[in-house]
């Protein structure tokens, strides 16, 4: 319960500092937008019945990997910046519990990026969309944002080993874009790269998404996909928890929170 | 003219040198390229497409907006957070000197990542690059490079009067990439969308070296060319009388470092 509250504080305080920062606005509010139009501007001619949900999908993805890039993956350099990061390492709360409360924080905000990718479809252009399985759709979007939410935390603990956090956070976010296959299936990437996008959970997840406002909904497809998104994150989470005990052992050790 | 040369020298080393050669290349060469091949590979998608020509060409063009927008625009942003605005200021040295000292090197890089986009991206989707006139090319480049550091330096001046530049930087690097047509015919935005087009650096460029895959009309090249230099110097001259507006303000209100 007391962890529960740690995570819940965390999440409130994380939302209100990220709606402070200029960046984090443009990934919220207006990299939707933008997006949503300049995949429209691209999908428009192309013949393709279910473009719609490349252009709506496609750019409230783009702008929710945008948010854990520059969010998530960033914060522990803006507490390393300030110089909090070893108050929160050392907090009694735990450092875990306060890095799952921010991307939690981060992650619930960043959800608005669909809702505003759909509302500039609509304004903007005027299209109909019509969602014939709300309910898939649903478990589909909350399996999205559980599987981002272990991804930033995974990505949060690596980047805590090093100071240039913008470059990286820099050089992830088109990379995963592309090999994930946010704005077309991760199937027409040239064999070799392909097992790159099997490993990464946010490619699971995006084609669940897919696949629950597919036209040809087809409910054993959505399920396989469902299970390995959840054995994809489940790994991820074994990953993250080795990852944490290995880093916290280094940094006690070589002192190098700050510094390093 | 030395002088100006080590300026420029040191402008581009204090903002690169924090980063290692890889961390350079990665940054300058394996980025740019990937974000290319992510919107080729969109275009094939999208359009059903295996010429990819036009989408290299833009998308290559485009590379410039990661030196030319946000490593210029937020030049004034950094020079605030170093607490060095107010030696700028009051330097003897005239600011447009200031100003085109911290666009030539980046430029330089601009003018590289561009060409080195180009033709990496070339290869990659099979773009015949070989009856083309290369130094109709280059020239194409240099004059857009010209023109988009204009933009960026144009742009970071803003940093003097606002603390938002990270939202203003990005979306004026969207404005471009949805405007200047390097990823959708121009003709498919509305009125106001092709007159913000032809306000923008890249446009022209784009559209002079798409004409150099398609049969060059050398008049029409020129003049494309031409606009586009016009287009650059207007905002080298724009940021000038910028910079002296918001000094002088500055100066008046003692605001110089605070908004």
């Amino acid at each position: 319960m007391k962890e529960l509250n740690v995570i819940v504080s965390t999440a409130l305080l994380q939302i209100k500092s990220s709606l402070a920062r200029s960046m984090f606005r443009f990934c919220l509010l207006a990299n939707p937008v933008v997006n949503t139009v300049l995949l429209y501007e691209m999908f428009v001619n192309s013949q393709r019945e279910d473009f719609l949900s490349y252009v709506v999908l496609g750019a409230g993805l783009m702008a929710l990997w945008s948010c854990i890039c520059f969010s998530s993956a960033g914060d522990i350099n803006r507490e390393r910046y300030n110089g909090t990061l070893s108050l929160i390492y050392m907090a009694p709360a735990g450092f875990r519990t306060i890095i799952a409360g921010k991307v939690a924080g981060n992650t619930i905000l960043s959800m608005i990026t669909f809702l505003l990718s759909f509302a500039t479809t609509k304004i903007l252009f005027d299209v109909r969309m019509e969602v014939a399985h709300p309910i898939y759709l649903l478990t589909a979007f909350i399996c999205t944002i559980g599987s981002f939410s272990v991804i930033s935390v995974f990505l949060a603990y690596l980047l805590t080993l090093s100071r240039k956090t913008q470059l990286y956070m820099n050089c992830i976010e088109i990379p995963v874009i592309l090999v994930c296959g946010f704005v077309f299936p991760a199937d027409i990437l040239p064999v070799f790269l392909r097992p790159v996008s099997y490993v990464l959970s946010p490619t699971w997840a995006v084609k669940l998404l897919r696949l629950s406002v597919s036209d040809t909904f087809n409910i054993r497809e959505y399920y396989l996909t469902l299970l390995i998104l959840v054995g994809v994150t489940g790994l991820y989470i074994l990953l993250g928890h080795f990852l944490a005990v290995v880093i916290e052992r280094q940094v006690r050790i070589a002192a190098t929170l700050e510094v390093n | 003219m030395r002088r100006f040369f080590t300026l420029a020298w040191l402008s581009y080393k204090s903002r690169q040198s924090i980063f290692r050669l890889d961390e350079f290349l990665c940054l300058e060469t394996i980025y740019p390229l990937l974000t290319l091949i992510f919107y080729c590979v969109l275009a094939s998608y999208s359009y059903n497409t295996d010429n990819l020509t036009r989408w290299v060409v833009g998308n290559s063009f485009l590379l410039c907006v990661n030196t030319c927008i946000f490593t210029l625009g937020s030049t004034f942003m950094a020079e605030r957070a170093y607490g060095c605005i107010r030696s700028l200021v009051a330097a003897p040295e005239g600011k447009l000197l200031i100003i085109l000292h911290k666009g030539l090197f980046t430029c330089i890089t601009a003018v590289v990542t561009v060409t080195f986009g180009f033709f990496a991206g070339s290869l990659l989707f099979q773009v015949n690059f070989s009856q083309i006139n290369l130094l109709l090319f280059f020239t194409a480049v240099i004059v857009a490079m010209f023109a988009a550091a204009g933009f960026g330096l144009f742009i970071g001046i803003f940093g003097l009067i606002t603390d938002q530049m990270h939202f203003v930087l990005n979306f004026i690097s969207y404005i471009l990439m949805i405007f200047c047509g390097a990823n959708f015919p121009i003709s498919q935005l509305p009125i106001a969308g092709r007159l913000i087009s032809r306000l923008i650096p890249l446009t022209r460029s784009i559209e002079a070296v798409n004409m150099l895959f398609s049969g060059v009309i050398i008049e029409k090249f020129v003049m494309l060319l031409l606009q586009e230099a016009g287009i650059g110097a207007g905002y080298y001259f724009l940021s000038w009388l910028l910079i002296k507006g918001i000094e002088k303000t500055a100066r008046r209100k003692g605001t110089l470092e605070v908004f």
